[in-house]
């Protein structure tokens, strides 16, 4: 389908259009233009961009910009969010649904939105006035929409909002297990014949790059779908290279390689001007940092679940000496490297539990001088500036300290400026709404997990490592491999097993 | 499932109601301390509604609050005197909880609006049903909150409430697209009449580049050269003699706008008149013809903007108008299908006001419906009832006489003068309806009856609420109550008229009833011998016991002959006392009379 005919198809009067748009085949230039179009075209009201995440926010801002005024574009989250304040007391939350869904842990934000998706189909004038406000909504990433995201989608499309869905089942990476992947295919397969369907086929993200690149990149995608292995034993496209490495580390939070495996994966990032390397675990990511002696920060993303978590228990813990000590704690081990419970963390509690009274020298005095701050002030400010002081003995590269390094810079950093909020719900609150406008992207070189590079795009990536136990034969497994080919424009380095080959890579 | 399925049949027509409202509705208004008014808080209806009530209780402050909420723009002010008790410090705020079309664009604003549910009574966050089948449906209404606060530094703040209670500003284009159409009493008030900003006829015009085009056309004519050659000469040597000050020269004249006076507020309709002393037509502003026609044609350019949004206030509705133009003008707004709030202190308002929903405003700034089924009658044969200060409302004709002389006895004087009325309440069915709905309605009004077996506990309850303003005889009817206490020599007395001469045609009834045909007074009473008073009492009753088919007819007209009209109780209470019989009426009457006395400012009195 030209893309054209799918400007066309948008453009319809159909109430309901589903367009499956695999990655680098321009949804977000469609989209937006779409959006743009539309918003201009309408007398009244606005037009509704819903994304799943803070990036894909920020570029369609990019590309809005000229009719901002008549367009709005948020997360999915963030429009149940808002419903969920104003309706607390319908869906018997508290006043601040936000910090309710942090409390109840990782799926706390889909409750909230089980909530709101009840509320939108039991009032049905709640859609309606949506629906009037936004005659037009494209939700974008739709794949990413768990049932009760859909059901809001469609509550606001039966309402009367014509709907423009984009999708790739092939980049639905936050399924879990093979019920949620095959959910997934079953929704988008059924929204697929209650619309009229359309997609985009035109691999342009690698117009400026490698051409070739791409279309092996969107063959490659059907090969996934159809569940076979990709094949990388014969001539690859230009741009695409292929490095057989092992991993040699025993832990988990290491990674190593012998000499003569190494040489030619240092030599892709270090003459690279850009590289975004990509790895499917949180640990891989953490020990790869490691692997180039952390001259590669990580890509913190968007989310921030060690912050969240500690203002949930500094919110609901303050007062309390050592469970605030303890949040403080595991917010440090999480964001740093080198600060283990062994290393200081259990002389910080045992400092805590005896009043910081014990004479001491050297780095146990440290320690005890950064639990003082708590046992004075055990609420969010007294872990500010334990923290503020923490930095300090880092960056000083003082004795007892100089094995700490600070991972995630931002998370660290964010978690100081809480001290000056009078609530730490507040400062979160804050926090989130700066980060949300400044929408800020990864360092030209990181490291970063698939997971957080989902809607990203860059000239080079590296993707390690390619293996059994990273890309085992999932359907999951099969996304994730997909999302992280299709990022790079010009150059793709997979760093695969011979050891422990991936069964969805023939590597001959 | 069975009887889901029953429920899933009948239940959705009520149920089912259109999400955005075709008028803009206010469903309830609140006002805490705003001028007189401590509290209020007032569900109206959505059509008409008319607010009675006496002198200074707060009717127009009703309005203004209305109008102040909805004002088209951020350019009102309020004074020390707009809060209550002139104290500024707690502020005061006007709230209403409205239904709006989405042509208010009130989805549309910077900050989404989210729907609050309106459940009949109150604007709640939307209820969920548990999906139990035996649950009413939800009716599924949006509304929106608007309050406007006067804070304690004297300014206005028009916001509306979100459902968790979260403030947002209101914006003025949204008060402006609902568009309050106000008539005040404060008369020469002509604004929408006028091109000012959110008047009546800007919305009607809905140009916006008017003005600017206008304001550029006057800035072209050379107004130098229209002046006298005086006048030219006087600039020319101020001209002169600012160049020797050096100070700026070069003069000409031009449009200078001052602030506050904006070209919109020079530019008004016009409209063709015939005077009598010219024989051709003059234009004139429509501003200068009188209140009434002002009034009028105001409405009409509002009606005339075909949006069904707005909401018009108008105080004192009749004001400038002869009877018939007040008639056509509440017709008019009954055809209207948008909502509108007006006051009146017109009989003739009230009587045309029928499909219209009546409130009553008391002085402690409680508001009541006057239940419109039970009033109805009532409106269009006696509109006065509802206007006076105190309305005394008697069973029938009898009872308005007989108790209008007590009352004028009582109070030594007219009644009239206290803004006390009598009136007639057309039998008792209609007069405990009535009475019913004016308790409800918190209306300031006394009854007088007929003792009567029917309803014993509606009349239980009245009775409770009102007190000695209520009163019933013991047994029977008026007639039958004074004439069973005039002493047994003076019975024939009653039969005598204003001329102390036997009345031919009671003689006829008491002969008709006792079978004879002299109507001579001497043989009525030899036949009726020890049964005269009953035979009197039945004849004043128009009762019609005994009588054959064919006389039933004329029987029950005999009470017309005797007491069965205004002048007839008059003539009753004056024969009542005449007769002998006061002294036994006086223990069951006088604290009656007392309770009309306090209503007057008098005090407790033993005797007339």
């Amino acid at each position: 389908m030209s893309d054209k005919d799918v400007a066309a198809l948008l453009d319809s009067s159909e109430a309901l259009v589903v367009i499956e748009a695999p990655a680098g085949c321009g949804k977000t230039y469609q989209g937006a233009n779409y959006a743009r179009r539309a918003a201009l075209a309408s007398s009244r009201g606005r037009t509704l961009i819903l994304t799943h995440t803070h990036s894909a926010c920020a570029q369609f801002a990019k590309e809005t910009r000229a009719v901002s005024g008549k367009l709005e574009i948020k997360t999915i989250d963030s429009l149940v969010v808002q419903a969920a304040r104003v309706y607390h007391k319908s869906l018997g939350l508290p006043p601040d649904p936000s910090a309710w869904a942090r409390e109840q842990g990782n799926d706390g934000f889909k409750q909230l939105g089980t909530h709101v998706a009840s509320l939108l189909e039991a009032k049905p004038m709640i859609a309606a006035a949506l629906a009037d406000r936004y005659p037009v909504i494209i939700a974008d990433e739709h794949q990413d929409s768990h049932a009760d995201q859909h059901s809001i989608v469609m509550a606001l499309h039966r309402a009367g909002s014509r709907l423009r869905v984009f999708g790739d089942p092939m980049q639905a990476i936050y399924a879990r297990g093979q019920k949620a992947v095959d959910a997934a295919r079953a929704q988008w397969d059924m929204l697929k014949t209650s619309g009229t369907f359309g997609e985009l086929t035109h691999p342009h993200r690698w117009r400026s790059g490698s051409p070739n690149l791409g279309d092996w990149i969107l063959q490659a995608r059907e090969t996934l779908k159809s569940g076979g292995p990709v094949d990388i034993s014969g001539a690859l496209p230009p741009g695409l290279s292929v490095i057989a490495a092992d991993n040699t580390a025993q832990s988990r939070a290491g990674y190593s390689m012998s000499r003569d495996h190494r040489r030619p994966v240092d030599n892709i990032v270090n003459s690279a001007q850009s590289i975004l390397v990509l790895s499917s675990q949180n640990d891989t990511v953490n020990a790869l940092r490691a692997f180039w002696n952390r001259r590669l920060p990580i890509w913190e993303g968007h989310t921030r679940e060690p912050l969240g978590k500690l203002v949930t228990a500094l919110t609901q813990k303050a007062g309390e000496a050592p469970a605030v000590a303890g949040a403080a704690v595991t917010f440090i081990e999480e964001v740093c490297k080198g600060f283990s419970r062994s290393s200081h963390g259990d002389r910080f509690l045992q400092e805590i539990v005896e009043g910081c009274r014990k004479a001491a020298t050297g780095k146990p005095a440290l320690i005890q001088e950064l639990a003082r701050y708590i046992l004075v002030e055990p609420n969010h400010a007294g872990v500010a500036r334990c923290l503020k002081r923490l930095e300090e003995l880092v960056e000083n590269k003082t004795s007892g300290f100089t094995d700490v390094c600070i991972d995630y810079r931002n998370e660290f950093r964010d978690a100081i400026k809480l001290e000056h909020f009078i609530a730490p719900e507040d400062g979160l609150g804050e926090i989130n709404r700066r980060r949300t406008y400044a929408r800020p992207m990864p360092p030209s070189k990181s490291i970063s997990t698939i997971h957080k590079a989902k809607g990203l795009e860059c000239d080079n990536a590296l993707l390690i490592p390619c293996d059994k136990v990273h890309f085992p034969g999932t359907d999951a497994a099969r996304c994730k491999l997909y999302v992280a080919l299709s990022r790079a424009r010009r150059s793709l380095t997979l760093v695969v097993s011979a050891a422990s080959p991936s069964p969805l890579l023939k590597i001959g | 499932m069975a009887d889901k399925s029953t429920k899933a049949a009948t239940a959705p027509a009520k149920a089912a109601v259109s999400p955005g409202a075709d008028t803009a509705i206010i469903r309830q208004l609140t006002i805490e301390r705003f001028r007189g008014i401590k509290f209020l808080k007032w569900n109206p209806a959505p059509g008409l509604n008319v607010i009675l009530g006496g002198g200074d209780v707060g009717k127009s402050t009703i309005l203004d609050a209305i109008a102040l909420l909805l004002n088209p723009s951020n350019a009102a002010v309020v004074s020390e005197s707009d809060y209550h008790c002139r104290e500024s410090n707690p502020g005061f705020t006007i709230q209403a909880v409205l239904s709006l079309p989405a042509s208010t664009e009130i989805s549309q604003q910077q900050k989404f609006s989210w729907p609050w549910e309106w459940n009949g009574k109150e604007a709640i966050a939307p209820l969920i049903s548990d999906g139990e089948g035996d649950d009413i449906p939800t009716p599924d209404v949006p509304a929106y909150r608007f309050q406007v606060r006067g804070t304690s530094e004297m300014e206005l703040v028009w916001e509306i409430v979100q459902p968790n209670d979260d403030v947002e500003v209101l914006s003025a284009a949204v008060r402006r697209a609902i568009g309050v159409v106000r008539l005040g009493s404060d008369d020469r008030n002509d604004r929408d009449l006028r091109l000012v900003y959110g008047s009546a006829l800007d919305r009607l015009i809905a140009d916006q580049g008017f003005k600017p085009r206008i304001g550029k056309k006057i800035a072209e004519i050379n107004l130098g050269e229209e002046l006298s050659d005086d006048a030219k000469k006087s600039l020319q040597r101020l001209d002169d003699a600012l160049r020797e000050g050096l100070l700026p020269s070069g003069l000409e004249l031009g449009l200078t706008s001052a602030q506050g006076i904006s070209i919109g507020a020079l530019i008004g309709l016009l409209a063709s008149k015939k005077l009598p002393e010219n024989s051709e037509a003059t234009v004139l502003p429509l501003a200068s013809w009188g209140a009434g026609t002002r009034r009028m044609a105001t409405l009409q350019i509002a009606a005339a903007t075909q949006t069904k949004t707005r909401i018009a206030v108008i105080d004192e509705v009749e004001r400038g108008l002869e009877p018939y133009r007040v008639r056509k003008l509440i017709e008019s707004l009954h055809s209207e299908s948008t909502q509108t709030f007006i006051t009146t202190h017109s009989a003739v308002a009230i009587n045309a006001a029928t499909d219209s929903t009546l409130w009553y405003l008391d002085p402690k700034g409680n508001i009541g419906e006057l239940s419109q089924e039970k009033i109805k009658r009532q409106q269009e044969r006696d509109p006065e009832t509802f206007l006076a200060r105190l309305a005394v409302i008697a069973e029938g004709p009898t009872e308005v006489g007989f108790v209008s002389y007590f009352l004028q006895k009582a109070i030594k004087g007219s009644p009239r003068d206290h803004g006390i009325r009598v009136c007639d309440g057309q039998g008792t069915p209609a007069v405990l309806g009535l009475l019913e709905a004016m308790s409800n309605g918190g209306l300031k009004f006394a009854g007088f009856v007929d003792s009567t077996t029917e309803d014993p506990a509606r009349w239980r309850a009245l009775k409770e609420k009102m007190g000695d303003l209520l009163f019933q005889w013991e047994s029977g009817s008026t007639e039958a109550s004074v004439i069973k206490l005039v002493e047994d020599g003076k019975l024939t007395e009653l039969i005598k008229d204003e001329e102390g001469a036997y009345d031919p045609e009671r003689r006829k009834t008491l002969a008709d009833r006792l079978a004879i045909d002299d109507k001579g007074l001497d043989a009525i009473v030899t036949k009726a011998g020890s049964n005269l008073r009953a035979v009197i009492i039945a004849a004043a009753g128009g009762n019609s016991e005994g009588a054959s088919n064919e006389q039933a007819k004329t029987w029950k007209k005999h009470g017309k002959q005797w007491f069965k009209s205004v002048e007839g109780g008059r003539e009753l209470a004056q024969k009542a006392e005449a007769l002998g019989a006061w002294p036994q009426i006086k223990p069951a009457l006088m604290p009656f009379l007392n309770a009309v006395r306090a209503f007057a400012g008098l005090s407790v009195s033993e005797d007339l």
